[in-house]
């Protein structure tokens, strides 16, 4: 195989790409309800909610209500959850039920551009959804609720593109060595729940020498504490360096990987 | 069977040498070639498993060949896949069609995954529908189609672009006899517009009336190729016997054609037994009483003996 990661510029990729967002697009006015209210009810019910009874946290020595805690963290768990959820359940449904990857592997797109296709629409929908829940935030905003560094949430945008597309090369992982569909439960447990307990999305991880080690390998972790810094007080920190580092190098292990065990699911190939 | 002068190697636009696949450690492919002109029909022939459908993948480009060398064209497969790949068209054993599309919907989107773009796009896709009779159904989804016209679509797709090189991967199994016809219309379209058409196909009649050419293909190999009477005398011989069953002397003569060198096969109630001249004539002088019939052989039998020689 050439360079994996060229045919990310491809047309190919690109016409792939625009297959999903025109079959997306379709149905926006269904599709666009989850992103907007999930949120929505996660901020009510443990922001709000749930905040109340919580009181303050303590977060790098500073005191912050649990609704404040919650929301950049909530921005980062949508890229992944999103990102992940595409690449993997509505990739495996397009390539094993739909037949769809066959019928674009008789055209000029060949399996490269599918895999980048399909890992570009899962980071593209996935940044789509966090941009959705910045409006949710920015709601929260108007009613004097929720008090942010808006100017940065804009810039945080790049960012979360470049990690829902690390997390959508674990998804398509997944895609590739899962034997029926019976079998999605697996990286639920496996990838989703650590990941996500483990990221002080919705509570700051315990100070505990051995896992505060560890979790600093988690992309989430280094995502949420990174927009959270920036959002709640402004600062760019080195979490918002380590998560692109961290993801940037998911991206790089993880898209040879993904195409070599696609190749061989597809193609029953070498 | 269309029995015309064989094409000239000019206008050559498929050309395989050599093709070799192994896949799960079993040899598929061993050393297959292939060549189909414009305006020619070649069908694909062999029983469940003789490596047609791993052929036609290599020659589309959804597989790499181990060995040997594919032209779509006169471009590399390999070295100019773009270019190669734009020049053909596939027809999968499968409905690949996308059906989160309406059969417009497809034709569109399966358009916009060539390069260069057909440049009439629109106007084209219109034509194939009032061509493969699909107007009525233009806005449906393609599930809600019946078999018949799934295959249309499934052919549309795979000439939309306008290619030079069809392949169509048993485009006709499970269709009933009405949607069966419908189908080789389309396929004699294609040759008339001169495209070259490389069709497998399990169905002998259709392999028959439509190919010109037949490539015989068992265990990975090809058994035998040419036009269909020189392919059934290469496999099959020249006659063949029918014996009935039920006939008192049945062991007998099944003994005596095995003892000859014949492969007798019983179907239902009869016991088919290809034959050279020679034979036949051997064999009307040691049973001289015996009721039997004497025709020539078809593609039925060539698949009978195929069987024969894998067992």
């Amino acid at each position: 195989m050439t360079n994996p990661y060229s045919p990310a510029f491809a047309w190919q990729s690109r016409a792939i790409l625009g297959r999903h967002l025109r079959v997306h697009l379709r149905n926006w006015y269904t599709v666009t309800l989850p992103p907007v209210c999930e949120p929505l009810i996660l901020l009510l019910a443990f922001g709000v909610g749930l905040g109340r009874q919580i009181g303050t946290l303590s977060w790098h020595g500073q005191s912050v209500d649990y609704l404040h805690y919650l929301a950049p963290g909530i921005l980062a768990y949508t890229a992944f959850m999103s990102s992940f959820f595409q690449s993997l359940f509505a990739a495996y449904i397009r390539m094993h039920f739909q037949k769809s990857w066959e019928g674009q592997l008789t055209t000029q797109v060949r399996l490269e551009h599918v895999v980048w296709g399909e890992a570009l629409w899962a980071a593209t929908l996935a940044t789509a959804y966090a941009a959705l829940v910045c409006v949710v935030l920015a709601g929260f905003g108007l009613a004097n609720i929720l008090t942010l560094h808006w100017e940065w949430l804009p810039f945080s945008i790049p960012l979360l593109f470049l990690a829902a597309l690390a997390f959508s090369a674990i998804g398509l992982y997944f895609t590739a060595i899962l034997p029926s569909i019976d079998h999605m439960t697996l990286p639920f447990f496996l990838v989703i729940m650590p990941i996500g307990f483990a990221s002080s999305t919705y509570f700051p991880f315990p100070d505990v020498p051995f896992l505060s080690t560890a979790v600093r390998f988690n992309p989430l972790h280094q995502l949420a504490e990174g927009l959270r810094a920036l959002l709640l007080t402004g600062e760019v920190t080195g979490h918002l360096t380590c998560a692109a580092g961290l993801c940037g190098l998911l991206l790089i292990i993880m898209i040879p990987i993904d195409m070599r065990l696609l190749r061989r699911r597809v193609f029953g190939d070498r | 069977m269309n029995v015309g002068s064989m094409p000239s190697q000019d206008n050559v636009l498929l050309s395989a040498t050599g093709l070799v696949k192994t896949l799960g450690g079993n040899r598929v492919v061993d050393g297959i070639d292939l060549t189909c002109h414009s305006g020619e029909v070649l069908g694909l022939l062999g029983p469940n498993g003789a490596g047609k459908t791993t052929t036609l993948r290599m020659c589309y480009g959804f597989l790499r060949p181990d060995a040997g060398q594919i032209r779509i064209a006169g471009h590399d497969l390999a070295y100019d896949g773009d270019r190669a790949r734009r020049a053909l068209g596939v027809c999968t054993q499968d409905n690949t069609y996308d059906s989160d599309f309406t059969v417009r919907g497809n034709l569109v989107q399966t358009g916009r995954y060539y390069r260069p773009r057909q440049a009439d796009l629109s106007q084209r896709i219109d034509a194939l529908i009032d061509q493969f009779g699909l107007a009525p159904f233009a806005n449906q989804k393609p599930d809600t189609l019946s078999g018949g016209f799934k295959r249309r679509l499934m052919i549309a797709r795979a000439v939309v672009h306008q290619p030079r090189v069809v392949f169509l991967d048993e485009p006709t199994t499970g269709l009933d006899p009405q949607a069966r016809v419908a189908v080789w219309e389309l396929i004699h379209s294609l040759r008339a517009e001169g495209l070259a058409v490389v069709l497998t196909t399990h169905y002998m009649d259709e392999a028959e009336r439509l190919s010109d050419r037949l490539q015989v293909l068992q265990a990975g190999r090809v058994r035998a190729g040419g036009l269909s009477r020189a392919v059934l005398g290469d496999v099959v011989g020249e006659h063949v016997v029918l014996l009935g069953a039920q006939s008192s002397q049945v062991s007998e003569v099944i003994e005596w054609f095995k003892n000859s060198g014949a492969k007798p096969a019983q179907v239902l109630a009869h016991w088919h037994i290809p034959m050279d001249a020679r034979g036949l004539a051997a064999f009307v002088a040691a049973f001289p009483d015996l009721q039997y019939e004497v025709r020539p052989p078809t593609l039925d039998d060539l698949f009978l003996a195929l069987a024969h020689e894998t067992t």
